[in-house]
């Protein structure tokens, strides 16, 4: 009943609101016009790429909690797995840059470790991007 | 052996009634199929907040608590995911109406607490869902879509409690 | 539940095959990755490996600092002996004099901060490694280095014959090479009409023609952060380039010394964290696009702020960005229409 009339009267509807109701609703727009900027323009990734020197040593989905070891030119590499996201752990380069860029999350992300030549690649529906200029 | 009898006050009846009401607004809303996971309308949240206006915050504090177990308990879900989602919202949401009640009456009515109380309920789920259930980066992914739906669900609800306190809800209750 | 949802999003990710053939390898010290569109997969394959045969051979013939094979020195290697060993002309092959001229030619057009003779003050910062680390900073060296001047213009090229009128130059074409290589591929691929690909050699990237139906999309690194900071599209014949101190570097004291040696001072430019250049297809009697993308960010980059629009001017480079070591962003005015930016809030300005 009740909301049957609301229907039939959008004009009351609309009365019905105070000043501070119009305010919260349009701060609501706006923090959400936000969201959808923020957390949907750089898509999450789902899997991610791990090549051993020249080939591809395997590819995992990021759905998990894993450890992989990894043996590269230098030595043995740990990449982690966790949360939707991947990193060096550890890594036997002296300058372990590699380690120091820590989480990746995003589609098109990439780690490479050059000494080891070991490098990620975080693999999502749609690549940002074809290569990257670093 | 005696009974054990345990005193109730006026009070008590009026929170077991009111809690009973939403109750079964909540019930109604399990039954129904929702278009997307995890969207609800929440229109349980339209006796909590009458609540609040009419009897002030214990009362609807409790309402809404009690509306949790029970429910859950009904539905067989008690100590489930669900139940324990539900429950932080909830809590989540007491929070955010504790602080909103006080803002200035002239200027924020009930649609204001309403979608208030709807972000507040979604923020909880979702943390608990990221924190507990899907520990995952991914859960970001969704914030946006709950959010829209907490805004619409919360704008409606709000609509639908000022409209029930301007016809004074009291008889309505009363009449159940 | 919602959590199922969540799931199922999960396992949407799409599945259908493209003609694209991406191959990865380490070849140049550093990591060449080469995408060939529209080609059957034997072809591409084999397009490939032939440039990945030419990229071998040419660090074979100019790296800087190790034997190639056995006790064997590279060509570069020999040459750098003999100047330094104060011999008369060695004869070199032919493409090894034109790449000197060439880099004669760019690093007087760069006021010399573009400077492959500098060698000397490379290994002394300790970056003609493959694995380097912070070091005590010999000022001694230096000084006397600076002294001694080594410039491109103390070497005398007659007819494949080439003699240094100072001994103190050692060359070292790390700003050149990758360059060099990446229009060697374009021209082998065009040779081959093989129309579609990509090649990246250590982030110096040359596009052909185009994915599918879309252009090429180059993404640039963000400094300090594992992610792009924009991305742009690449048109057929057009290349990229960025240097960073973020690839080679090293801390010491809380400072951060990177491979991008200034001439002047003999110390690594400290005023920036990056320079991208986006360079247009050249005249073939032209210093090609993808030596243009490896030599010209480095004179931006060690220059002062106020001159960094000429040192790009002087190569006629109209598209380029720079961060300076505030994370400060100044994009050119012809890149900034060209640039998506991956964080649509980021701040910069457009320089005139």
């Amino acid at each position: 009943m009740l909301v049957l009339n609301f229907l039939r009267y959008p004009k009351q509807l609309i009365n019905e609101l105070l000043i501070g109701d119009w305010l919260i609703i349009i701060l609501s727009l706006v923090g959400i016009f936000y969201l959808f900027q923020s957390l949907w323009t750089s898509e999450h990734a789902a899997r991610v790429q791990i090549s051993v020197g020249n080939k591809i040593y395997a590819t995992y989905s990021l759905n998990q909690q894993r450890e992989i070891h990894l043996h590269g030119k230098l030595g043995d590499a740990v990449i982690s797995i966790s949360q939707g996201r991947a990193r060096f752990s550890q890594s036997p380069c002296n300058t372990q840059y590699c380690v120091h860029q820590g989480w990746l999350s995003h589609a098109g992300q990439v780690a490479i470790c050059l000494p080891n030549q070991i490098s990620l690649e975080l693999l999502g529906e749609r690549k940002l991007y074809d290569s990257l200029s670093y | 052996m005696k009974p054990i009898q345990i005193q109730t006050t006026v009070d008590d009846h009026r929170i077991a009634k009111l809690a009973a009401f939403a109750i079964a607004l909540h019930m109604v809303e399990a039954v129904i199929p929702s278009p997307l996971p995890g969207v609800k309308p929440g229109i349980a949240n339209i006796v909590t907040l009458y609540v609040l206006y009419q009897y002030g915050y214990a009362a609807a504090a409790w309402v809404s608590i009690l509306r949790v177990f029970a429910s859950s308990l009904l539905l067989g879900q008690f100590l489930s995911p669900t139940f324990v989602l539900s429950l932080s919202g909830t809590i989540f949401s007491l929070g955010i109406l504790w602080l909103a009640f006080k803002f200035p009456k002239k200027y924020f009515g009930p649609v204001s607490l309403s979608i208030l109380a709807a972000f507040a309920h979604i923020a909880g789920q979702l943390m608990m869902v990221r924190l507990w259930l899907i520990p995952h980066a991914g859960v970001a992914y969704l914030v946006p879509i709950f959010a829209l739906a907490a805004l619409f669900f919360g704008l409606v609800n709000g609509l639908i409690t000022s409209k029930l306190l301007a016809n004074d809800g009291r008889k309505m209750v009363n009449n159940e | 539940m919602r959590y199922l949802f969540l799931l199922l999003s999960l396992l949407l990710t799409g599945c259908f095959q493209e003609p694209l053939y991406h191959s990865q390898s380490y070849v140049f010290g550093t990591l060449v990755d080469i995408s060939i569109y529209g080609e059957k997969d034997e072809r591409a394959r084999f397009l490939a490996n032939n440039i990945l045969a030419d990229f071998q051979n040419l660090h074979k013939q100019l790296h800087a600092w190790k034997p190639v094979s056995g006790n064997k020195l590279s060509e570069l290697g020999e040459l750098n002996a003999a100047i330094s060993a104060g011999k008369k002309p060695t004869t070199v092959n032919p493409n090894l004099a034109n790449m000197l001229l060439e880099a004669a030619d760019l690093s007087l057009k760069s006021n010399g901060l573009f400077n492959p003779a500098i060698g000397h003050l490379i290994s002394t910062w300790g970056f003609q490694r493959d694995e380097f680390s912070a070091i005590a900073v010999d000022e001694a060296a230096i000084k006397n280095l600076l002294h001694a001047q080594p410039r491109m213009t103390d070497l005398v090229i007659k007819a494949n014959a080439i003699y240094s009128t100072n001994p103190t130059v050692k060359l070292d074409l790390g700003g050149y090479a990758k360059g060099y290589a990446l229009d060697v591929a374009a021209n082998y691929l065009r040779k081959q009409h093989a129309k579609n690909a990509l090649i990246n050699i250590g982030g110096n990237v040359i596009a052909l023609g185009k994915h599918g139906d879309n252009p090429w999309r180059v993404g640039i690194q963000h400094p300090r952060a594992p992610t792009a900071i924009a991305t742009l599209d690449l048109a057929d014949g057009w290349a990229i380039g960025t240097s960073g101190d973020y690839q080679r570097y090293f801390m010491l004291n809380g400072k951060r010394y990177c491979h991008i040696i200034d001439p002047r001072t003999g110390y690594p430019a400290q005023q920036t964290q990056s320079v991208t250049v986006l360079v247009p297809p050249q005249a073939s009697n032209k210093t090609q696009a993808g030596v243009l993308s490896d030599v010209v960010s480095k004179p931006i980059f060690i220059e002062t702020a106020a001159n960094r629009n000429a040192a790009a001017q002087a190569f006629g480079i109209e598209n380029f960005m720079v961060i300076d070591a505030q994370g400060a962003i100044f994009v050119s005015a012809k890149m900034v229409n060209k640039l998506h930016w991956v964080d649509a809030g980021v701040k910069f300005s457009t320089l005139p």
